[in-house]
């Protein structure tokens, strides 16, 4: 075979074969002592590079950076300071590459996604993450590397549907839940995740490429992946970046392929429609109450959207309802689903095609999401690319100039937020203590982690990021507004009048100064909470050169 | 999770660069290894494996034993056997002088 195996290179070295030899140069490398602070209070010994390696050179002697994690360590998972050394790094490609000086980004995934341990410090990291996708990949190309034994999962696989190229081998793997998640939120009878063959059979990068997910399937040989990653980007970088519609906006083919495929008869016998069709929906009560379109119900899909017009301002409300009768079992509950994340982009886009040449309206996420939907019919069909769509539409509105706030009225948690909340200028939130934010549930944590549930309780006390309330992720500077609002009982007509004005204050305020989520980094609260994520974009910014 | 200092006298040769090697996974540990500041060898340790502190100090000695060197060590352990301990200082010291 030609080359080494690639597979079996640890991080740094993967980085060094990919770019041009003897131009590999690493920017804040192990001795510069960017460690996770989080880990150690922890009991859990930290890397020195906390498990993500930045470098910089060339490939085909164009300037090229090549970010690559670790699967070794913690999983490839991503923490505070690897998330900041990634959102950081592609940051400076894409300020470099904004003014006429591209610099080609390459990611080498082998990541299980957000650290668990630094959860919510996890999530924010990863929204910058996504935002620098969807503008970087405008200017060069961002090619995605799914190359090793961890493979590519959570809000990563998010990531790297995101990506102009994704580059994958027989080993790699990718998918949004990975096997062990699914098993414990949707029982054994869902997926077994010690079956071995039918996790490649359904997430392995043969089957993505296939179903057309990823673009380039290659032997595990360093030289021959370097080759083709150099030889796409020689390609890519002579022709217009308009060329090619990324996977992210083929919305109605894939809306369709979904409509299309039958959902495994196993799992319909093992989940049948239950009895109830009424549905409590926080999300739904506020929608209904903003909007006034009390006439719309569950039933009519799982994804709602409203024009309204407050003064001058047109919004489109948009929210994700639970859907008993839902034809995919395992996003019944108000999940965000294979469907409801294409739905979402769906929204987006008509939007942002009907306001083409004019003012802009704002788009507003309520968000009450228990969760990405855990089942294996939404990995077999892709529903990392379906939260990436969301992802993608969002973040692309709001750089258009569309307004974009979210308002979190219930639940916010993991890839669900990611998709539906994340991308938007500003956050608002109801100050309502039963609201929780968060990565997974206690209960995969548990199995994920090793932990017991007592220890993960304990744990949030002393590592705020771990912490499930509203003001514990408030507490991280990432919600621009607490709103206070006795929501006990029923939303009465003072609150809603009160929100409303709320979001008005945040639309006038985005439109005079237009918001990214990296901007959240900005905040008192982050300043002191996320200390580490400026730390590392400084001491990035200072070595980059 | 613990942590151990331990202090050797400096030996005659200065390591010459800053060498990481090695990762944090299970069974694995990452050696950074970089030019002694004062007259000792100074060693950190942070390991996942608790209660095992005279083991290190027997291991390090060996070490500066086997090599006349003078050199900072930091050491972050995921559970290694003494054999890969060595073999990672030893791989580290190659690669800095």
């Amino acid at each position: 075979m030609k080359g080494k195996s690639f597979c079996e290179q640890n991080a740094r070295e993967r980085a060094r074969v990919l770019l041009d030899h003897g131009t590999f140069r690493e920017l804040l490398d192990p001795f510069a002592r960017l460690e996770s602070p989080h880990l150690p209070p922890q009991g859990i010994v930290p890397q020195s590079d906390d498990g993500v390696v930045v470098a910089r050179g060339t490939i085909r002697a164009k300037e090229a950076l090549v970010v690559s994690i670790e699967g070794g360590f913690q999983g490839g998972s991503i923490g505070e300071v690897g998330g900041a050394k990634i959102a950081g790094a592609l940051e400076m490609a894409l300020r470099d590459s904004a003014r006429g000086r591209p610099v080609i980004s390459v990611l080498v995934l082998d990541t299980g996604g957000i650290r668990l341990q630094e959860a919510n410090l996890g999530i924010l990291a990863l929204s910058e993450i996504h935002a620098a996708i969807v503008e970087l990949r405008e200017y060069v190309p961002v090619v995605g590397v799914i190359a090793g034994k961890i493979g590519c999962f959570g809000g990563m696989g998010i990531a790297a549907a995101l990506c102009s190229l994704l580059v994958g081998t027989e080993i790699g793997r990718l998918g949004l839940n990975g096997p062990e998640v699914i098993e414990q939120e949707a029982g054994i009878a869902e997926f077994d995740a010690t079956d071995r063959q039918l996790i490649w059979k359904i997430m392995g990068c043969r089957r993505r490429m296939e179903i057309g997910q990823i673009d380039l399937l290659v032997q595990d040989s360093d030289t021959v992946l370097a080759e083709a990653i150099a030889e796409y980007c020689e390609k890519t970088l002579l022709e217009p970046a308009e060329a090619r519609v990324p996977r992210t906006r083929q919305i109605e083919s894939q809306l369709k392929k979904i409509s299309d495929y039958p959902i495994l008869p196993r799992i319909l016998e093992n989940t049948a429609l239950p009895a109830r069709t009424s549905v409590h929906s926080r999300g739904l009560l506020w929608f209904q109450a903003l909007t006034g379109n009390s006439a719309v119900t569950p039933g009519a899909g799982a994804v709602l959207a409203s024009d309204v017009q407050w003064g001058g301002e047109t919004v489109r409300a948009i929210v994700v309802v639970p859907n008993p009768v839902k034809r995919f079992p395992r996003a019944r509950d108000g999940q965000v689903g294979i469907e409801e994340g294409w739905e979402i982009a769906r929204l987006v886009r008509e939007a942002m095609t009907a306001d083409e040449g004019r003012e802009k309206r704002t788009l507003l996420a309520i968000v009450d999401v228990p969760g990405q939907a855990f089942g294996i019919n939404e990995e077999i069909l892709g529903l990392h690319l379906s939260l990436a769509a969301a992802v993608d539409a969002y973040a692309t509105a709001r750089r258009a100039g569309h307004p974009t706030v979210a308002l979190i009225v219930g639940k916010a948690i993991s890839g669900a937020f990611l998709a539906h909340g994340l991308q938007c200028g500003q956050i608002l939130a109801l100050n309502d203590e039963n609201i929780e934010v968060h990565v997974m549930s206690e209960a995969s944590v548990a199995r994920i982690t090793r932990r017991s549930p007592e220890e993960i309780t304990s744990l949030a006390r002393l590592v705020r990021a771990t912490a499930r309330g509203i003001r514990s992720f408030a507490s991280l500077g990432a919600v621009d507004q607490l709103v206070n609002c006795d929501h006990s009982h029923s939303i009465d007509a003072y609150c809603v009048a009160n929100v409303r004005s709320k979001i008005l204050q945040a639309i006038g305020e985005i439109r005079l100064f237009p918001r990214e989520p990296k901007m959240r980094l900005d905040s008192p609260a982050s300043q002191e909470s996320r200390k580490m994520s400026s730390v590392v974009r400084k001491a990035l910014e200072a070595e980059w050169g | 999770m613990e942590t151990l200092n331990f202090n050797f006298p400096a030996g005659s040769q200065q390591v010459l660069r800053k060498v990481q090697v090695g990762i944090v996974a299970s069974g694995n540990l990452e050696v950074l290894l970089e030019p002694a500041a004062n007259v000792y060898s100074q060693v950190r340790i942070r390991t996942s494996a608790s209660g095992y502190g005279e083991t290190w100090k027997a291991l390090l000695q060996v070490f500066f034993e086997r090599h006349d060197v003078a050199a900072c060590i930091e050491i972050n352990d995921s559970g290694a056997s003494p054999p890969v301990v060595l073999l990672r200082l030893e791989q580290a010291l190659e690669e800095s002088l």
